[in-house]
């Protein structure tokens, strides 16, 4: 089957001031229940894309360093293997997908993630009922037993191709993603452009041109996972480059 | 009484058991993977609050789908008019056949109420449905009359009183046809699990 698209994102970690604003962005689209305190205390909050904080430095030259992370859509996901109910898998998108229905909860790929993307639902998820109409009637409600992650925002891929390629018949590209606000919900909330999603397979997309960048790196890259997501790599004049492994 | 004579009820209602939990079985299993036998209420239409007879209006008063059900050709769900829609037509006519079903109409207008219809066709929360492609689908490439359209899954609407599920709508219903019809759509992997499920 030909098959035009292959989602990435490029995260520009020198743009990123950690403002938390594509958490929350997520957080609504995807109906994910609010995390509280205790949640975070007992690890078992739900943040489907979250801002890593970093110090760099001794006081009082300490520097906050922030970095994105979100699902990686590998390529050679080490989650997908594992899945003995073949609820993970990659489609011919690029997308790493997570069949909720077909999930039973083993919690394998959670265990065999590197990043930390992979999230238990211990829980039925609750909101108050000032928040009931605020869910996105787009997008599951992941009830208890079931593993959830990064989507890529793939209901708002699918409301584009329906719109864009369906009723319109016009190619799906970066510049309509962006005007019919189809990007995923973290891309379209950032402030700075931190976030820039496209089609990889489109070499003049902008997702395409930015991980040519001479910054790119890849998460864990030595893990041999090959992530669609590419970040680039902050800039510092004042730090001396450490190597990183 | 011999010892044979003592086994014999105990023998019936053996049977009796085993008929039973068979007959559950099979209701059960059918249901599993088609629709459910009308027995009990299961697997029938659900009465709703205002008998609106379906033949009425479209077979006999010549009303298109999606005339009332308006955003079926350009959205997700196929919605339904507001009260005021039915007061389009029912502030002048009073119903020759059902009078006190009208005034029901008038009433909730009146008192500025939303009738709360009872819907039919339910999917489960995982499963992501959206009317308009699948009627660009059927009008534009099997070149059938919306009217047609809304038949392949609704069944003929045109000739019901009370509108009631015709089809499955089980996984294997939606396979079926997503399989079939993959090579209208090349481009695209219609059998893929984020289709409907995300």
């Amino acid at each position: 089957m030909a098959n035009e698209h292959k989602w990435g994102m490029v995260v520009d970690i020198d743009r990123c001031t950690g403002c938390q604003a594509c958490v929350v962005a997520c957080q609504a689209e995807n109906n994910i229940p609010i995390n509280e305190e205790k949640d975070f205390l007992s690890r078992r909050a739900k943040q489907w894309i979250r801002i890593d904080r970093v110090w760099e430095g001794e006081w009082p030259n300490v520097k906050a360093r922030f970095i994105p992370i979100l699902c990686q859509h590998c390529e050679n996901a080490p989650c997908e293997p594992v899945c003995p109910v073949y609820a993970t898998y990659h489609n011919n998108e690029g997308l790493n997908v997570q069949v909720y229905n077909r999930c039973v909860g083993t919690r394998y790929c959670a265990n065999n993630c590197p990043y930390q993307v992979r999230f238990f639902n211990f829980f039925d998820p609750e909101w108050p009922s000032s928040l009931w109409n605020q869910l996105n009637p787009d997008v599951t409600v992941r009830s208890r037993g079931i593993m959830e992650k990064c989507t890529f925002c793939v209901q708002r891929i699918r409301r584009a191709e329906r719109t864009i390629e369906g009723q319109r018949g016009e190619e799906l590209s970066d510049q309509k993603l962006k005007e019919g606000n189809f990007m995923p919900a973290c891309v379209t909330a950032c402030p700075t452009d931190t976030l820039i999603f496209g089609d990889m397979k489109d070499p003049n997309s902008e997702v395409s041109r930015r991980s040519e960048d001479p910054r790119h790196y890849k998460l864990l890259d030595k893990l041999g996972t090959d992530p669609n997501v590419v970040y680039l790599k902050k800039v510092d004049p004042h730090v001396v480059e450490e190597a990183h492994d | 009484m011999s010892l044979k004579m003592k086994l014999i009820p105990l023998a019936l209602g053996g049977l009796l058991t085993t008929a039973v939990l068979v007959l559950v079985a099979i209701f059960v299993l059918r249901a599993w993977w088609n629709t459910p036998f009308e027995v009990f209420g299961f697997g029938e239409a659900p009465e709703q609050p205002i008998a609106f007879p379906h033949n009425q209006h479209v077979q006999i008063d010549g009303i298109s789908c999606a005339f009332c059900h308006r955003n079926v050709t350009e959205g997700d769900a196929a919605t339904i008019l507001p009260v005021e829609g039915c007061l389009f037509c029912h502030a002048t006519i009073q119903g020759d056949q059902a009078p006190p079903e009208v005034a029901k109409v008038v009433a909730y207008f009146n008192e500025n109420r939303p009738i709360d219809w009872k819907k039919v066709h339910r999917l489960p929360d995982h499963v992501q449905f959206a009317h308009e492609p699948h009627i660009r689908f059927l009008t534009q490439v099997q070149g059938l009359s919306i009217e047609q359209s809304c038949s392949t899954c609704h069944g003929n609407v045109r000739e019901m009183v009370e509108v009631e599920q015709v089809r499955s709508l089980k996984m294997g219903d939606c396979v079926d046809c997503h399989r079939n019809n993959q090579v209208f759509t090349e481009n695209k992997d219609i059998t893929d699990c984020t289709t409907c499920h995300y």
